[in-house]
Parts: C-alpha cells; structure tokens; sequence
C-alpha cells in the first residue's frame, strides 16, 4: 500500500487507524488545497507564474466533488429505495431516472442544466458553479443507485425476520440493520463512482466553471507549452485522488469488522 | 401470563397456507397454554416450522384465525408491533447482526422498540448476557464466537424484550454436535423458570425431558397430540413409528 501511515503505534486498534486515517487524508486533502501554491510557484515558467490559478482551479474541482458527491450519495440511496420500492410509480420514477441519466452523456447532461433547463422552467435559472453541482450530482446518483441497490439486495433476509420478530420498526431496520449492512458492501463501487467524479467534474469547463482541466487549458491557450501545463493539470488530479481514496479505503477498513482486508 | 387459567394464551382456528400449488398446513386447529413448553415434530416439508413462523406473522396465512394473548395476528401495524413485542424467536441460522457487537444485539431493541435509555438497555443486556454464559465476551463481534455461542446470544437477544412467549425454529440445526448441550442446556434453564415455549426440533431427548406436550406435523396436518410420555411409549401410529425410528437411530 503506497502513501500508507504505517507502521502504526504498538496496540493501536482497527478503529482507531482506519480514525487517524481518516482524519490524516483530510488534513491532508486541506493542505493541499491550501499549500498547493507554494510548492508549484517554486517550478519554472510556465508553472511557477501561474501557480495561484491552478490553486484555485484545483479548489474549485473538489470543492464541485465534494457538493455533487454528497449529493450523489442521498440520491442515490432515494433512487435504490424507490427502485426496490412495494410501490410501482416510485419504482416507475427511479427506473426513468437512472435509464435517462445513464443512457446519455454527462456532457449533454451538464449543457442541458445550464442552458435547456432555464427555458424550459426560468426559475431554474442558476450559476455555471451551481448548474455544474446539479448535473454532476444527479449522473452519480444514478450510478450510486445501482451500488446501493446492490447492497441492500445483497443483506440477507434471515437478518429482516431477525429485526421484524424483535418488533423493530420498518425506519429502525433500515438504519440500524439494513442500511449499514448495504452501506459496506457498497463502499467499494460508491468510492469507484466519486473518483470517476472528481475527474468527471471536468466536464464543468463547458459551461464555463473556472475548475482545474479549465485553467490548464486557459494557460495552455495563452503560452502555448501543452506538455508542462497538461502534466502538471494531470498531476494535481492524481494528488487529489490519492488523497481521496486513502480516506475512502479507511472507511472502509472501519466496516470491515471481520479483519478481511489486509 | 396475563392469559386467565384455562383460556388459552395462543390460539390457532382451521389455519390453511399455501406455497403455490403445495398446500403446507390443512385445517389446522390447536391451542397452547401459558407457561407449558410444546415440541413440535415432523419430517421437513412438513408445515412445522411455518405453523411457528405464522405466530408472530414472519409467514403469512390464507385462512383461519391465529390470536396471540388476546391480540389477533393479521398484518396491522399498531397489532404487529404489540405482537412481535410479546413474542421473541430463535432461528436455526441464528441470523445475528453481524456488524453489531453482543452487547449492541441484545440492547438494540429494548432501545428501539421499548424506548429504553442506552444506559437501561446495555444493564439489562448485560444481565442477559451473563445468564447464558458469555459476560466475557459481550464485546465481541458474532464472527467471532462459536455456533453454540451465537445462538445464546440470539436466545438473550430474544429475552431482552420479555416476550411472554419464545418460538425456537430449530435452534441446534445448525450447530456442531458438541455444542448442541449448551445450548439445550439454556432453554431447559428457560423453561424451568415457566417460560412459554413452542419449539422446534429434532432434539428427541430434549422433547421428551423438558417438552409438556408434542405435536406431531405430518402432510400439513397434526397427526398426534400427547405428552411426551405417551408419544414416546407404545406408539399406534404407524406412520409416527417410523418416523421415531428414522431420528432416533
């Protein structure tokens, strides 16, 4: 495991890594953000001028991650829910939105939201930023969908009787059995799919989003030096999802009660 | 027993289920008292384990009437609730929440369902816990205990909502033989206290030790009704003859 922090303190607990793991990737994922500057302005032109830009830029791609992702995720599990739903309309409603959305490109997706929508109802008329969110959003849910409907098809339902012959509600066995049962054997697609978005958030440049791969090009278009600019953009995309999946591999050292990763 | 003397605490009237074209229970009638322990026999396939599945609604029927402690046992919400309060079950796979420690299992739904503070429920819990031998390893997860183990966790579990009346759907299935006693060993232990107990099992030793009454299954039907003494004795039927001698050798 590269960029792992071990060894770890003698009698540490699974917990309290997977903890200190958590927490050292997001300071970690803070610090790049904040720091990134410094170490880039140190590189030669055309680098080290437009080390600020490529800061922001990389600011602006997590931080659209970070919106969508959330997002994503309560999506997701709504639209895994209705999908497995006793009620037709609500599956009917999940199934339309998870074929639509992954039937067509992000691309026409993320256009359609920030030029489509607006005429179709003017009230959703919204910034580059928050159009982005929404288009970004709504394509991961669908695919986190289909993670955690896998999930929750895969808990048994020996564990269902279990939880309905101790008379727990319906909400309290989802949350307290279903749910984190599902959650687990989610994790691994879900983290697949919020990668896939931090690169994906890349698309936002079509509408104008001032994110990373936008900034490289805008640099790229005004010094005319594609290799330095597109190797460091690339650069800082594989930081930024390094530090990523070390806290998502630390989730889920957290659920892996049973000690099955190594 | 909040059931008066004499009247029946369960109650199941002319009770038919299908499962497709396969008609698992006909007809059947019985009633089971407070405080008595009832074994249940018959060869698989025979409706046993579903007649016990009916009583707290995991397994739905197509006719008759099953009432529990006055409650009638139909699919509304608020009576279900009551129902699965009063009634704890013990499967045979044990079907413990893997991700929750001993102590989370047994204190969830004395929480949940019965509003107990964290605090009340772990101490109640813990008492459960210690009654069946396993104080030492309340915090430890169900992977990492023995089948016998799992199961008393599962019957503390059960315990933990002080149900008037245990089911135990083939609890030693599927255990190891050498942990079949201890588990035996704390439903006897149960049932010397007056529990409730309608129980599943191949266990003919502990039917006819501990059991006050056997109901033998056969085709969906009850073939025999009688305490263990007679059922076990010169036995007339032919059919339940050869039943005894295919288990018990």
């Amino acid at each position: 495991m590269p960029f792992a922090l071990s060894p770890w303190p003698a009698g540490w607990s699974r917990q309290q890594r997977s903890s200190a793991t958590m927490i050292a990737s997001s300071l970690a994922m803070l610090l790049v953000l904040w720091l990134l500057a410094i170490p880039l302005s140190w590189a030669p032109e055309p680098i080290g001028n437009n080390a600020q830009y490529f800061a922001e830029g990389a600011r602006v791609t997590v931080e659209l991650t970070l919106v969508a992702g959330l997002a994503g995720v309560v999506l997701g599990v709504l639209a895994a829910l209705g999908k497995l739903s006793a009620l037709p309309p609500l599956r009917w409603v999940a199934g339309a939105y998870i074929w639509v959305i992954r039937g067509t490109p992000l691309l026409v997706q993320v256009l359609f939201v920030f030029f489509a929508l607006p005429v179709l109802i003017p009230v959703l008329q919204m910034g580059d930023f928050t159009s982005a969110c929404v288009a970004l959003a709504f394509n991961v849910g669908a695919y986190n969908a289909e993670a955690i409907r896998a999930g929750l098809l895969a808990v048994p339902k020996g564990q269902l009787e279990a939880a309905r012959a101790l008379g727990l509600s319906r909400w309290y066995t989802f949350i307290d059995i279903t749910f984190p049962q599902a959650f687990k054997i989610s994790l691994p697609p879900l983290v697949n799919n919020i990668v896939a978005l931090l690169k994906d958030s890349s698309l936002a440049y079509a509408i104008g989003v001032v994110e990373l791969t936008n900034v490289g090009n805008r640099i790229q278009a005004a010094t005319f030096q594609p290799v330095p600019i597109l190797a460091t953009t690339a650069t800082i995309y594989l930081l930024l999802t390094t530090v990523m999946t070390r806290f998502s591999d630390a989730v889920e050292h957290r659920f892996d009660i049973e000690g099955k990763i190594k | 027993m909040s059931a008066a003397a004499g009247q029946a605490f369960i109650s199941v009237e002319k009770v038919n289920k299908h499962f497709g074209p396969h008609h698992v229970l006909r007809d059947v009638s019985t009633t089971f008292d407070a405080g008595k322990v009832t074994v249940i026999l018959g060869a698989s396939g025979s409706g046993k384990s579903t007649l016990l599945r009916m009583l707290n609604r995991l397994e739905t029927y197509d006719s008759g009437r099953i009432v529990v402690d006055g409650i009638e046992v139909t699919d509304d919400a608020k009576q279900l609730e009551k129902l699965r309060a009063e009634v704890g079950m013990v499967f045979q796979q044990f079907n413990l929440f893997p991700h929750l420690t001993v102590l989370e299992n047994v204190a969830l739904a004395p929480r949940r369902v019965r509003g107990l503070s964290r605090e009340a429920a772990a101490q109640r819990a813990m008492e459960l816990i210690e009654r069946v031998g396993l104080k030492e390893h309340a915090h430890k997860h169900p992977f990492q205990l023995s089948g016998g183990q799992q199961q008393r966790v599962a019957i503390a579990r059960a315990l933990a909502m002080q149900p008037k009346v245990m089911l135990f759907d083939e609890p030693t299935s599927a255990l190891d033989p050498e942990m079949v006693k201890e588990v035996l060993d704390v439903m006897k232990q149960l049932a010397g206290s007056g529990m409730t107990m309608l129980v599943v099992t191949h266990e003919m030793g502990f039917a006819r030790e501990v059991g006050d009454r056997i109901l033998f299954l056969d085709k969906g039907c009850i073939a025999a009704d009688a305490p263990p003494e007679q059922f076990f004795g010169a036995q007339a039927s032919e059919r339940i003859r050869s039943f005894l001698g295919q288990i018990l050798h």
